[in-house]
């Protein structure tokens, strides 16, 4: 088997390899891309974060998401799957929806297939009124992703809602002004944290 | 199964996905299905464009070379041989313009994307009437013109349509030891190929050896002055700092300082600036364009840089001293390094120091090598 980032061979009989899954990143790979788990407060709620996003996280995510490399959809919650059943045990998973553009064009729903193996029930009817996409914008127009979500589901008792990274917070702060009217308890997670005081 | 891009056939690369099967060996550049018919990317050349004026003369060799590369081109591909700042640029437009005047489509790529900015610039003063369009990473929303110039990455956009491709600077980084660039960037070109190098290296001279090429040879400047060689100084590293102090004291003019990494690009910058003019550059820098400008106007005596300023930049009256510690430059990068010496047509006074802790291997080659193309002229 191959390294999905890096290419090189790994080596599949390992010792580790009897009782855990096998991990489709090179173990130096994985040892760069560093679980650093933060809370961020956005005001009205807390944001859970995993990775912070730079290095190869970035790397593999923009080959994920921008160049449709599907096989990197396990990479990620790699070593986080049996945390996020745990902590968030209980919860209905409730799944930013991608732009249907961006969908048609990659042929898979990317936050779908990234948190596919985590046992979790799904919640679904979380709606963007508008195909909206903020790569590229600037804060204002980010902005606008506030008020561009619907939910139209049942009414669930605990939802988790997750992303995959966290910039401004525009479309967690639209997702979960959606949430209070059905439901009484909302977390949120986001897989990444960009620092934008770092990286603008 | 066979990549069309990239030509893969290793099926441990292959992956299959919601919309088919897909090679990952060149997924960094957009996914291609293997099912999926790549389409060449069309473009007109508008009439008229292939007209050309240089704002000097160029010399005998540089027209003898210029003219064998248009015949070699009718039946062959072709490997020009240069000498640094023996001007390949030149030797190849009257090529550009025979292609352009028959409506063909024409590419120039180069590794460097301030050296694609250079040499659009350049270009737009040689074929007044073309419209010259520079593709490199984020600067990628009008990929048609007369004359495309671009980097090695952004050949991808553009399979199978090019008639002629010019690849410079092929033994260099990122070319350089990437089968599957040198793949995407050979099936970008429908038609005929010009290598363009000043240090021929073992992977393309594999590459030479599966075509059918043509060698054009130009061992010397226009200035028919000899290559710098530089004065090699061997000293521990440690002292080797002392010795380029005393340099940079005594440098009159100009100086680019070579060093082999970021970080000691940084350190050598903090420590430098208290006591010299100098700016830095390497290749994550955000003031990278505005650094070097402002070592090209002038305004600084001393510019320290990573190998990003190896090959393609051209400065009038510039000396170089090149810190080659643990081995860390191969010959190639030492010959491009040393070649930004003396390119300017008028007299140019540069000088070349070579610090190093060694006087073997790749040092050896390098002064071998200039000193064989010296006695050619």
């Amino acid at each position: 088997m191959r390294c999905l980032y890096c290419d090189k061979t790994i080596k599949t009989y390992t010792f580790s390899s009897l009782f855990l899954k096998e991990d489709e990143l090179c173990p130096s790979c994985r040892k760069k891309l560093k679980i650093k788990r933060r809370k961020i407060n956005l005001g009205e709620f807390e944001v859970e974060t995993f990775y912070d996003y730079d290095g190869i996280f970035r790397d593999l995510l923009l080959q994920y998401k921008e160049c449709h490399d599907e096989a990197l959809k396990d990479v990620f919650l790699y070593g986080l799957k049996e945390y996020i059943e745990t902590a968030y045990h209980g919860y209905r998973l409730l799944l930013i929806p991608s732009t249907a553009g961006k969908r048609e064009e990659r042929g898979f729903d990317h936050l779908k297939e990234m948190f596919r193996l985590v046992q979790l029930h799904r919640a679904e009817g979380l709606e963007m009124r508008l195909d909206f996409t903020q790569e590229g914008k600037k804060l204002e127009e980010r902005a606008l992703m506030r008020d561009n979500f619907t939910y139209n589901g049942p009414f669930l008792d605990k939802i988790v809602i997750a992303d995959d990274v966290l910039t401004t917070g525009s479309t967690l702060k639209g997702a979960f002004s959606c949430m209070p009217k059905h439901s009484k308890k909302v977390k949120v997670l986001s897989l990444a944290y960009k620092n934008i005081t770092l990286h603008y | 199964m066979k990549c069309a891009r990239c030509g893969n056939e290793d099926p441990s690369y292959f992956y299959k996905g919601a919309k088919g099967i897909y090679c990952r060996k060149c997924i960094r550049y957009s996914r291609v299905l293997l099912d999926e018919e790549l389409k060449s990317f069309d473009y007109e050349i508008a009439p008229g464009v292939d007209e050309y004026a240089f704002s000097y003369e160029l010399s005998k060799e540089q027209k003898k070379a210029s003219h064998e590369c248009v015949e070699a081109l009718k039946d062959h591909d072709v490997l020009l041989h240069c000498v640094c700042g023996a001007g390949k640029t030149e030797i190849a437009v009257e090529s550009i313009a025979s292609y352009l005047a028959r409506g063909l489509k024409v590419c120039y790529a180069i590794p460097r994307k301030e050296v694609v900015i250079e040499l659009s610039q350049r270009f737009e003063k040689i074929f007044n009437k073309a419209r010259v369009t520079a593709v490199y990473g984020g600067h990628h929303e009008c990929l048609k013109g007369d004359l495309i110039v671009c980097t090695c990455h952004q050949l991808y956009r553009y399979h199978r349509s090019f008639d002629l491709l010019i690849l410079d600077e092929v033994d260099a980084f990122p070319l350089k030891g990437d089968e599957t660039l040198m793949n995407i960037a050979l099936n970008s070109c429908r038609g005929r190929l010009i290598f363009s190098t000043a240090t021929l290296d073992e992977q393309l001279q594999k590459v030479i050896d599966e075509r059918d090429v043509v060698t054009i040879e130009l061992l010397s400047r226009p200035s028919r002055r000899p290559l710098s060689v530089p004065k090699l100084i061997v000293l521990p590293e440690l002292l080797s700092f002392f010795y380029l102090f005393h340099l940079m004291r005594h440098t009159a003019n100009q100086c680019i300082i070579f060093v082999s990494g970021i970080r000691k690009c940084i350190s050598l910058y903090r420590f430098c600036r208290h006591f010299y003019s100098c700016t830095y550059v390497y290749s994550d820098l955000k003031e990278r364009k505005e650094n070097i400008e402002a070592f090209r106007s002038g305004r600084y005596h001393f510019l320290i840089s990573t190998t990003v300023m190896e090959r393609g930049i051209t400065i009038r009256n510039v000396s170089v001293i090149i810190l080659h510690y643990s081995r860390v430059f191969d010959s190639a990068s030492l010959v491009q390094m040393l070649g930004r010496v003396g390119r300017g047509v008028k007299e140019d006074c540069g000088r070349s120091y070579l610090l190093s802790d060694h006087y073997n291997g790749e040092v050896r080659e390098t002064l071998s090598y200039l000193k064989r193309a010296n006695a050619s002229l």
